[in-house]
């Protein structure tokens, strides 16, 4: 372990990643699907002689390099300082592994923002067909970007076979297209493009029911009809890559998603299939906005309409990648290393040495509530809060000490049985780890009636 | 012999029968007005929508729940058993909560537009007693699962009646089925909610329907001060149709949302000797007048029986005076009686909003 869990009460670390991911992701695969939404309608309008597409071209490239040129960078350097802070284990494994792969990925986004930034700059200033070849610069490189970080998104959840042979022997970066294109590489690479396609169509919808369908009539139908098309591939592909997808996952992750359909709980018994729900219900409402109130009626289509639909998208893209990182659990890294940033092979040499010998959290080795916090912050902060998010004060609240120890005693154990098995890693340390973090948690779940202990404040070392 | 073929004999068989076509050419011929407060108009059809929907998920919880001693028992069961039994249910009862908002927002905009002028004085009366059947649907679903919360709720939402003077406790009792809340209770709130309230609600809201087909839709008085030409208006079929159906599949989608993210929860079994657990509280929209009465009970001169009589009192009054209010704001030539209607509306919606939310801040 070579840095502590960054502590975010109440809202968890996991949200923070979460809340810039959706929005970057919403941004990011527009800045791909729009990369080539852009060349392909100024060559349509080249080819037709449609001035009118042209001008309003102008105007949407200038709202796509504002939206992703600030909004989508701001949100993907966030990324970088938020999964660095909340999840240092795992963002080493990857740097370790991907350093390169990350390297170009860079050098593509330079690449990226500068011909984005050209591309709206040098309307009727240079040679049209240049101007076009700029756009496709554009497009080549924003598919490249998605091509890369799809291999290091995917890696996460199936790492494959191979990979995992070299784990944690120091050669892991000598597997890296083994680990790269890995079993989900593939069926993930097209569901995004798919969705980057929509998303295109998406916002470019935002910005043709702008237009005034009394005076410019025939501009406008026409935007709006030829955007729509743009969502087509996604909902004609999407079931069957879908499909690809989740079997391409391991069998015991898949069973996350059956596990919701006949029961209900809080937390990870059942999100993945309430959030499978939600996607399946977003994306039919799409198709059915999209069709009747954009492509039947293109003239009536307005902007409160094409807000409607981007934040249907938003949930769907939304519930999409909240039920991908759900799929992981119980792991950070599949089969790997755990959600709590515990590698599957330590977690017995961890059961004999105790698990604060490899934690950097700063705790009064004399005081068992102390212990117990730091094993809270190392083992349950990465899901769980106190208060806030999942947290533990009302998941175990009506258990009394003997019912929390044996809780925990039954994470420790980890029997293949356990319907915890599916979804939580294994509480790792000894017996007397067990008791100290039963100890904390029982102070808060069934805190004392006079003036209980105060918390010792752990702190960074 | 082509779909379209087969399609096209079958309407025609059913419209020599039915006459389909008579009805489309008048739903075509009908017109909606279009101005700036024209978004109100779509709340009485997401009513009807979650209403729609309370019928379709109440049919399917009804094929596994069993009212008396076994409710909790197969709400469990429904819940954590069946087979998106637990969707089913959240869904219920989250379009429960939906459809209570959607009324409230559909009275007010109501209220504010003056539509209960003649001739549509019928139309806002029958509104009234779907308002108070909705929320009575709303109390008797609420103790059907006869968990913790549902049944503490309940007892304390039936010591409310027990303050009436005289008949109070009778009516209090009559609708236990005894001086405590139990499996009898159940029983009573059960027939209550799938047949006896259906019975009423159904035929009343159909009435309701025909009020507004008939009148059509009232506009505001800065549009009807402009001239019929300056008006704009759109078809009823298919524009407004088409706005409607929209706005029932964005309510259904903010129903999925709900109920996929935050599922109906189920508490623990009742105890009836067990102490109320703390924080118990009324569900929202009963919080208003929850903590009115206890607004009241405060004042020292009303402490205890008077106060909540007082309160009982005054509330009711209040209410008497909504549901008149067609009577007294008789039409556009109402001039001060109007502007009063105005801000007696104006009055309801701060002392319903602020009574919410104090009566929030204050739960323990």
């Amino acid at each position: 372990m070579n840095y502590p869990f960054w502590d975010i009460p109440y809202l968890g670390s996991g949200w923070v990643i979460g809340i810039i991911a959706i929005f970057h992701v919403m941004i990011s695969q527009f800045a791909v699907g729009g990369g080539l939404y852009l060349p392909l309608a100024e060559r349509k309008a080249l080819r037709e002689a449609r001035n009118d597409w042209l001008k309003e071209l102008v105007g949407y490239s200038k709202f796509f390099l504002v939206l992703t040129g600030v909004f989508g960078t701001i949100s993907g350097v966030g990324i970088w300082f938020a999964i660095g802070l909340t999840h240092p284990e795992a963002t080493s494994t990857l740097i370790h592994n991907f350093v390169f792969g990350w390297a170009i990925e860079w050098v593509f986004f330079m690449v990226e923002l500068s011909t984005a930034a050209v591309y709206y700059y040098t309307w009727n200033k240079i040679d049209a067909k240049l101007h076009l070849v700029v756009g496709w610069v554009y497009a080549g490189a924003s598919v490249c970007t998605l091509i890369i970080i799809n291999g290091i998104l995917t890696f996460m959840l199936t790492p494959g076979d191979t990979w995992l042979g070299v784990a944690g022997t120091g050669h892991e970066a000598s597997k890296f297209w083994n680990a790269f294109f890995n079993p989900t590489y593939w069926p993930s690479l097209l569901l995004r493009s798919c969705v980057c396609a929509s998303l295109a169509g998406i916002w470019a919808l935002i910005s043709a029911s702008r237009i005034d369908g009394g005076k410019q009539a025939a501009l406008k139908a026409s935007l709006v009809k030829w955007s729509v098309k743009w969502l087509v591939p996604s909902f004609v592909a999407m079931p069957f890559l879908s499909g690809w997808y989740l079997l391409m996952v391991p069998e015991s992750q898949r069973a996350l998603l059956t596990l919701g359909i006949d029961t209900m709980g809080t937390g990870t018994f059942s999100i993945v299939t309430r959030m499978a729900l939600l996607i399946v219900m977003a994306s039919a409402t799409i198709i059915v906005a999209a069709y009747y109130l954009a492509y039947r009626n293109p003239l009536d289509f307005n902007p409160a309409h094409a807000v409607a639909i981007l934040l249907l998208a938003l949930m769907a893209t939304g519930a999409g990648e909240y039920s991908r990182e759900m799929l992981r659990k119980p792991f950070v890294i599949g089969r790997w290393m755990y959600s709590n940033g515990v590698r599957v092979p330590y977690a017995l040499k961890i059961d004999q040495t105790g698990y604060l010998v490899h934690s950097n959290w700063v705790y009064d080795a004399n005081s068992s509530y102390s212990r117990g916090e730091a094993i809270f912050r190392g083992e349950c902060g990465s899901c769980h809060t106190l208060n806030g998010y999942r947290p533990l004060v009302t998941l175990l609240s009506g258990r009394d000490r003997a019912n929390i120890e044996s809780f925990i005693t039954m994470l420790h154990e980890y029997k293949a049985d356990s319907p915890y098995h599916h979804f939580m890693p294994p509480m790792v340390g000894t017996k007397q780890d067990v008791e100290d973090l039963t100890g904390f948690l029982n102070a808060h779940v069934n805190p004392p009636a006079a003036s209980g202990q105060k918390p010792v404040q752990t702190a960074q070392k | 012999m082509t779909t379209k073929m087969i399609a096209s004999s079958v309407y025609d068989w059913m419209d020599e029968r039915l006459g389909l076509s008579e009805l489309a050419a008048f739903a075509r011929k009908k017109t909606v007005p279009v101005h700036a407060q024209s978004f109100w108009y779509y709340w009485g059809g997401i009513t009807l929508f979650l209403f729609m929907l309370q019928c379709f998920t109440g049919v399917l919880l009804l094929v596994y729940y069993r009212p008396g001693v076994e409710a909790y028992e197969s709400v469990r069961q429904i819940t954590f058993v069946m087979h998106f039994g637990w969707l089913i249910r959240s869904a219920h009862a989250w379009a429960a909560n939906l459809m209570l908002f959607a009324i409230l927002v559909h009275m007010f905009s109501v209220f504010f537009m003056k539509a209960y002028r003649k001739p549509r004085e019928l139309g806002w009366l029958s509104g009234m007693v779907l308002l108070g059947l909705a929320a009575c649907f709303g109390f008797s679903g609420y103790l059907l699962p006869m968990d913790e919360l549902s049944y503490f709720a309940t007892k304390v939402g039936l010591q409310i009646p027990v303050a009436i003077p005289w008949i109070g406790p009778a009516i209090a009792n009559m609708l236990r089925g005894g001086p405590e809340v139990t499996e009898f209770t159940v029983q009573r709130f059960f027939a209550l909610h799938v047949v006896v309230l259906p019975a009423l609600f159904i035929p009343l809201l159909a009435f309701h329907l025909w009020l507004v087909q008939r009148y059509g839709n009232a506009m505001p008085e800065s549009e009807e001060a402009k001239p019929v030409a300056e008006r704009k208006s759109m078809p009823f079929m298919p524009n407004f149709l088409r706005k409607d159906i929209a706005m029932w599949i964005i309510s259904l989608n903010v129903l999925a949302l709900l109920a996929s993210v935050f599922p109906w929860a189920l508490g623990k079994q009742y105890d009836a000797l067990a102490p109320a657990p703390m924080g118990i509280h009324p569900e929202w929209y009963f919080m208003s007048p929850f903590e009115m009465l206890k607004l009241l009970g405060m004042v020292r001169w009303l402490q205890g029986e008077p106060g909540e009589i007082a309160g009982i009192l005054l509330f009711t009054l209040g209410i008497v005076l909504w549901i008149l209010i067609p009577f007294y704001d008789k039409n556009k030539e109402s001039g001060r009686r109007a502007r009063l209607a105005h801000y007696f509306g104006l009055l309801a919606v701060f002392a319903l909003l602020a009574t919410t939310v104090i009566g929030y801040w204050t739960i323990r």
